[in-house]
């Protein structure tokens, strides 16, 4: 009986506490919402503006360019394929939310990932937080978000950013913390500044950290967009769970298929682009 | 000699110590006020003595090895040199001015224009190519492109390497990433450099070569260096002094020839053991008085024997005494004869006995 009053309390409390945010942060949210679905709109105009094949041949000629013919050949066709299954504008939505989220959640991992580098102290402080983010359902940002930021893109952008931010902080913080010490010693022994050790020293050797940490990223948020079709994301995400409601499983092999083919070609590239990195640093 | 001892101080250590653990400060003064030994040290402390009362002068042209095993504390005396590591007590002058009473920034000043450095580990930046590498200390000094390429490319040809600067160090072998590592060092033209056991890490045929090319371009470019090395051979080679250390502390300085032929404790002997005199012990250490042979020899015709300088050393001697017709060498110095080398004294001096005390030296080694 004691235990359910505990219980019962600090449901109350959590609830109290997310209505007085709604109720006092609400110029804040719509505010948040207002510049998150601006800047996923803006994108979405972008990307959607060159026609379908357009698309393809340019995905294929980077991949040509970074990673070789077999793969440009397959990423087209598998492009291609997204259309002709008639998910092509899904296909788009899908990966403007997954960029922008991206970028915005790196806007906020790449600088605190370089400061927790630099202080371990900070690193000790916000390893639990990242770690309940890690573990936690990802279900579980959809609640909040949508009491606060409502129905649509901008919760599930919001929800998105914050799935996608541990992986890049970390290790942007490992890789700035790895830095071989003798190159310290170098630096220090040259008389340097605080400043040129971090970009001529440190941030060099922290690239391919930083990259995989980016990649990480990318693939923690294309995980999260497709949960998020519920809060009304759109893209592929809603094709998903609107085919589950009405069991349509064919259709929801389909938008898996789209999803696996965007995932895979945004995994090698950006993998391939560290890697070119780390090629020109021999 | 004597005018090496009035030539200009670079460096100056007065008494270094430094004390490794987190209750350093505390260990340091009962090293002062009580006088601990390092054992006491680590018992009651839980700390580390790195560097024990350390003193050196460093002078204007000198190459200045300090030789000790790993772990007598000599990469720690090194980088107390330039502050890379903090003293727990004691003063360091260079240059006359005590790097402890120095801001940030001009220690920076310091290390960049008037010490360079060269690791053990050569720390090439591996994204950059040869010449942005030997360009690197005069980049961050803030000097324009066309002049800070000018200088390194001139470093880079002076250690041999100026067909390589496009390349990337990956491109280089083990004994051309050290001559790019000198090469960054000498690029900002200080007048010290700080070699951290340079050529460790080097077969042993590529690290002769280097020795001797080290030397020579020190001495061309009349830099002075203090050199670590754990090689009594490679610190012979190189040094004009050499400091040798065990423990943290130096327990002795001297030129490899006063060393070899009156080492301070059975240490140094031991280490010296192994060491050919051929080239290191001269006339003058081996000779013996005009008036001691005269004794030994009454009556013979000093002005008759075959005659050579101070400076020569065993090896040269020996050819010498097989030439003549009763072992007996006479040296002189500017036309006069100041002594006598025999047979038997260069015997002795090949043993590595001076002739002054064979029978101490004797003694030591039972």
């Amino acid at each position: 009986m004691d235990s359910s009053i505990v219980v019962t309390t600090f449901d109350t409390w959590t609830d109290a506490a997310l209505g007085w945010i709604g109720d006092h942060g609400g110029a804040l949210f719509d505010a948040i919402s207002a510049v998150l679905e601006g800047f996923y709109g803006a994108l979405l105009w972008l990307l959607d503006q060159p026609p379908d094949y357009a698309v393809a041949l340019l995905v294929a000629l980077l991949g040509w360019r970074l990673i070789g013919a077999r793969f440009a050949l397959l990423a087209g066709l598998a492009l291609l394929f997204c259309a002709v299954m008639g998910l092509w504008s899904e296909t788009i939505s899908t990966l403007a939310l997954v960029i922008s989220a991206t970028i915005l959640a790196l806007l906020v991992a790449l600088p605190t990932g370089v400061v927790a580098g630099y202080l371990p102290r900070l690193d000790a402080a916000i390893g639990p937080a990242l770690d309940l983010v890690q573990t936690l359902p990802p279900y579980i940002y959809l609640l909040p978000a949508i009491a606060l930021l409502g129905y649509g893109p901008a919760t599930a952008l919001a929800a998105t950013v914050i799935v996608a931010m541990p992986p890049a902080i970390r290790l942007t913080a490992l890789g700035i913390r790895m830095t071989p010490p003798e190159y310290i010693e170098l630096g220090q022994a040259s008389g340097i500044t605080p400043m040129q050790m971090f970009f001529k020293i440190r941030l060099p050797f922290a690239v391919p950290s930083i990259m995989a940490g980016i990649n990480q990223s990318l693939m923690m948020a294309f995980g999260m967009v497709v949960i998020a079709g519920i809060v009304g994301s759109g893209g592929l995400g809603a094709t998903i769970y609107d085919a589950i409601r009405k069991l349509d499983i064919a259709k929801s092999i389909d938008a898996a298929i789209a999803i696996v083919v965007l995932t895979m070609v945004l995994d090698r590239l950006t993998q391939s682009a560290s890697q070119v990195r780390q090629e020109g640093n021999p | 000699m004597k005018q090496k001892d009035t030539a200009e101080i670079l460096i100056d250590c007065q008494a270094l110590w430094k004390i490794f653990g987190d209750r350093s400060g505390a260990a340091m003064s009962a090293v002062t006020q009580r006088g601990l030994t390092k054992t006491q040290v680590l018992q009651e402390f839980d700390c580390v003595v790195g560097v024990a009362d350390a003193s050196l002068q460093v002078r204007r042209g000198e190459i200045f090895c300090i030789m000790g095993l790993s772990g007598s504390g000599k990469s720690t005396l090194i980088r107390m040199l330039n502050r890379l590591i903090v003293p727990s007590s004691g003063r360091v002058l260079v240059k006359d001015r005590d790097l402890a009473g120095l801001n940030a920034a001009e220690l920076r000043q310091m290390r960049a224009r008037h010490i360079g450095m060269v690791f053990q580990s050569v720390a090439l930046l591996p994204h950059r190519t040869v010449l942005e590498n030997a360009a690197f200390g005069l980049e961050v000094q803030g000097l324009p492109k066309p002049e800070r390429a000018k200088a390194a490319e001139a470093a880079l040809r002076q250690v041999g390497l100026g067909d390589w600067m496009q390349r990337y160090p990956s491109e280089l072998s083990g004994g051309m990433q050290q001559r790019v590592g000198l090469a960054r060092a000498i690029a900002a033209d200080p007048e010290i450099i700080l070699m951290d056991e340079p050529f460790s890490a080097l077969d042993p045929l590529i690290r002769r070569q280097l020795q001797d090319e080290f030397r020579q371009l020190t001495k061309e470019l009349g830099k002075s260096a203090v050199f670590i090395t754990h090689d009594l051979e490679e610190a012979i080679r190189i040094g004009d002094r050499i400091a040798i250390m065990k423990d943290g502390a130096i327990i002795q300085v001297g030129t490899a020839e006063e060393i070899v032929l009156n080492p301070a404790d059975a240490y140094v002997a031991d280490f010296v053991a192994g060491i050919s005199r051929l080239h290191l012990v001269k006339a003058h250490s081996v000779m013996v008085p005009v008036t001691e042979f005269l004794k030994g020899s009454p009556g013979r015709d000093i002005a008759g024997l075959i005659t050579t300088r101070p400076e020569a050393d065993i090896d040269e001697l020996i050819g010498l005494t097989v030439r003549s017709e009763d072992g007996a060498i006479a040296v002189a110095e500017e036309g006069s004869v100041v002594g006598v080398v025999t047979t038997r004294n260069l015997l002795l001096g090949v043993k590595g006995t001076p002739a002054a005390a064979p029978d101490t030296g004797i003694a030591r080694r039972a």
